[in-house]
């Protein structure tokens, strides 16, 4: 009796704080529901195959080669997530792809630029690309869905003028950034690669150092923290999780592949561009409400037209990694690859409309998809089969989102 | 006193803005001194959204003067209307519903230091700057999507002091709230009259006008239609002037040309 008078004191209710919904409740937290969710749902499909597969998911070679085969849906979906939380789509990644990997390796084979230099090549055409789209979209007003669709076109054609017939014969540290490991310099501890726990060890370190800062500056500004007990609870999670991920990798043939370090680059950079950075909040607000952005200032134009410059780059860098690990470039490279970059944001809970959305839940959907593939290719289901259970499971990741929502905005 | 009301905070001469064959605005004068709450009232499409935005830069009218402290400005952009020192709070709630509190109060200008926002300075800024409005937000951290009608108006209100300007133009602030909330924005406007803001209220509530405005400047059709002062004026007499009951006298459209020469002297 006497509590509960006291609970009734400490905090009376204002009348007109709308009642909030479990979910919203959990975001009080400090956490994103629907992050967790979508991290939970990755856990889950990796238990699960891991049984199917009666523990072939998780063998070393297998999880590297997981990275190594979707390093370019992470990537492209790290621009696709900002593309779409600016209310836009970019339909014409897949052919950007193959129209700049063929230039990357005829510039290589015929005119014999080293690879670094062909590499910086193909990331600046992709910038270009993605400025020509990018001009269209913000200066001109085409919806991007229409100068992305026509984008597809024009590249797909461009890719077959560049590559008229299969340009092969790559040099072989080209090939490497996508099928290579960073060497084990430092040797082996019990068959484990020493660099592999290093860089793990230290990927784990700066993780707690920067969540640890985080709270402190929340602390310092008198702001609202999560419990402790939640909060170590959390770091204790992720430093498990990355832990079992880094002894696996060093059991692998090589090791750390490469282009593992380039996405985990690319999702640490991205990341703080989304979160700290003016660039990302305007791309956040011009998702979120396009006309009270503008008429707060913020250059809608030039938000869009930036944008699809980073999206051609970030394509430019899928169509390098993509080239290498063919070890040639074909015209019909990059096929189909928009449809797994969009896929992977919506599974990572990127909102339709616009405003929602993050590098860290693209790359968790992009690794779904992956585990999906895997799981389905080492139970050898056929893949018509395999492409029906991926288009579901990016249906009904969709509609939960969408119920979810519903029921929040009804409660 | 007499000094500072002679130089107008804000003055607009013979603002014309033509939409294709609509006329928008025809040839109006609109004046704002400091310390000042000037109604700007009129029927649907009289033209008082199109001046508010006129003068936050997102209208670019076709000819007319604008002058701020007596110099002769243009405001082509909303950046270039936050720079000139006027802020708007929009009819339609320029807030993004997916941002949370303090990213709404500071859309447009983040503090920033070498590239990356200030996010703790902005927060403390952000709940310092309600707690004088004394709005009831329950944390600067909510999602605008969260709040009701009244808090969101009081974050859009906030926003305005935070460049500390000195016009604010509020574009039928009170327009979807109840009658306690209505109460709290229209304390808010008196604040900013104390302040020493010039002060523009559009509205369409003859109540809400009256409680708090100096003059009443009437729109009708795009042109100016009569100005009122607000103590003494009959309500009567306003919506004569709006519904077009009462046309403006010869007498005071002839005293337009003078005030001109007046301003240019």
């Amino acid at each position: 009796m006497s509590t509960r008078t006291e609970v009734n004191i400490s905090s009376p209710t204002p009348p007109d704080l709308p009642r909030q919904s479990i979910g919203q409740r959990l975001q009080g937290l400090g956490g994103n529901a629907r992050q967790y969710g979508i991290f939970g749902a990755l856990i889950v499909i990796v238990l699960l195959f891991q049984v199917l597969t009666d523990g072939k998911l998780l063998l070393a070679n297998n999880v590297a080669a997981l990275f190594q085969q979707n390093a370019y849906v992470m990537i492209l979906a790290i621009g696709m997530v900002m593309v779409i939380v600016a209310g836009h789509i970019d339909l014409s990644v897949g052919s950007v792809v193959a129209f700049v990997g063929g230039v990357v390796a005829v510039s290589m084979r015929d005119f014999d630029l080293s690879w670094p230099v062909a590499v910086l090549l193909g990331i600046a055409i992709g910038g270009v690309v993605g400025a020509w789209q990018g001009f269209w979209v913000a200066y001109v007003g085409i919806p991007a869905f229409i100068v992305t669709l026509a984008g597809m076109l024009v590249f797909r054609g461009l890719a077959l003028v560049v590559v008229g017939e299969t340009v092969a014969g790559l040099p072989s540290s080209f090939i490497a950034i996508s099928k290579g490991s960073l060497p084990n310099v430092l040797g082996f501890a019990s068959n484990m690669d020493v660099v592999t726990l290093l860089i793990g060890a230290l990927a784990v370190a700066a993780i707690v150092i920067s969540q640890l800062r985080a709270r402190a500056s929340l602390r310092k500004h008198d702001l609202h923290v999560e419990a402790a007990g939640l909060f170590v609870a959390k770091l204790a999670l992720i430093a498990v999780g990355i832990g079992i991920l880094t002894v696996i990798l060093s059991f692998s043939a090589g090791g750390t592949p490469i282009v593992l370090v380039v996405v985990g680059v690319l999702v640490v950079a991205y990341s703080f561009l989304m979160g700290r950075t003016v660039f990302g909040r305007h791309i956040y607000a011009i998702g979120g409400n396009r006309l009270a952005a503008g008429l707060s200032g913020v250059n809608t134009r030039r938000v869009d037209f930036w944008i699809f410059v980073n999206m051609g780059l970030l394509a430019g860098v899928a169509a390098i990694v993509t080239t290498a690990r063919a070890g040639a470039a074909i015209a019909a490279a990059g096929q189909n690859f928009e449809l797994d970059a969009i896929a992977a944001c919506f599974i990572g809970g990127a909102a339709v409309t616009g405003g929602i959305g993050r590098i860290s839940g693209a790359i968790i959907g992009a690794l779904i998809m992956g585990v999906l593939n895997m799981g389905l290719s080492i139970m050898s289901v056929d893949p018509a089969w395999q492409m029906a259970i991926k288009g579901l499971v990016l249906l009904l990741a969709v509609a939960f989102d969408l119920l979810n929502k519903r029921r929040a905005g009804t409660q | 006193m007499v000094e500072r009301t002679r130089t107008p905070l804000l003055t607009m001469r013979g603002i014309t803005k033509r939409y294709k064959a609509v006329e928008a605005l025809v040839d109006v004068n609109f004046e704002v001194h400091a310390h000042e709450v000037v109604a700007l009232v009129g029927d649907n499409g009289a033209g008082k959204s199109t001046l508010a935005k006129v003068v936050a830069g997102v209208v670019v009218p076709d000819s007319g003067l604008v002058e701020i402290d007596g110099e002769p400005v243009s405001i082509p952009s909303p950046k270039a209307a936050q720079r000139l020192g006027v802020a708007t709070v929009f009819q339609d709630l320029a807030l993004c519903d997916n941002l949370d509190v303090t990213a709404n109060l500071f859309l447009g200008r983040e503090m920033r230091n070498a590239g990356v926002m200030q996010d703790g300075r902005m927060e403390n800024i952000a709940r310092s700057v309600l707690r004088d409005l004394s709005s009831r937000i329950p944390s600067v951290r909510t999602p605008l999507s969260h709040l009701s009608a009244g808090q969101r108006q009081s974050v859009a209100i906030a926003r305005t002091l935070l460049g500390s300007p000195r016009i604010v133009v509020l574009d039928e602030p009170t327009a979807a709230l109840s009658v306690a909330h209505t109460a709290e924005v229209l304390t808010h406007i008196e604040r900013l009259r104390e302040m020493g803001l010039g002060v523009i209220l559009i509205s369409h509530n003859m109540n809400d006008v009256r409680a708090v405005s100096d003059r009443i400047e009437v729109l009708r059709h795009g042109r100016n239609n009569g100005s009122f002062d607000a103590q003494r004026s009959s309500y009567e007499e306003i919506i004569g002037a709006i519904t077009g009951a009462w046309q403006m006298a010869p007498a005071s459209r002839a005293s337009a040309p003078a005030d001109r020469e007046a301003a240019g002297r």
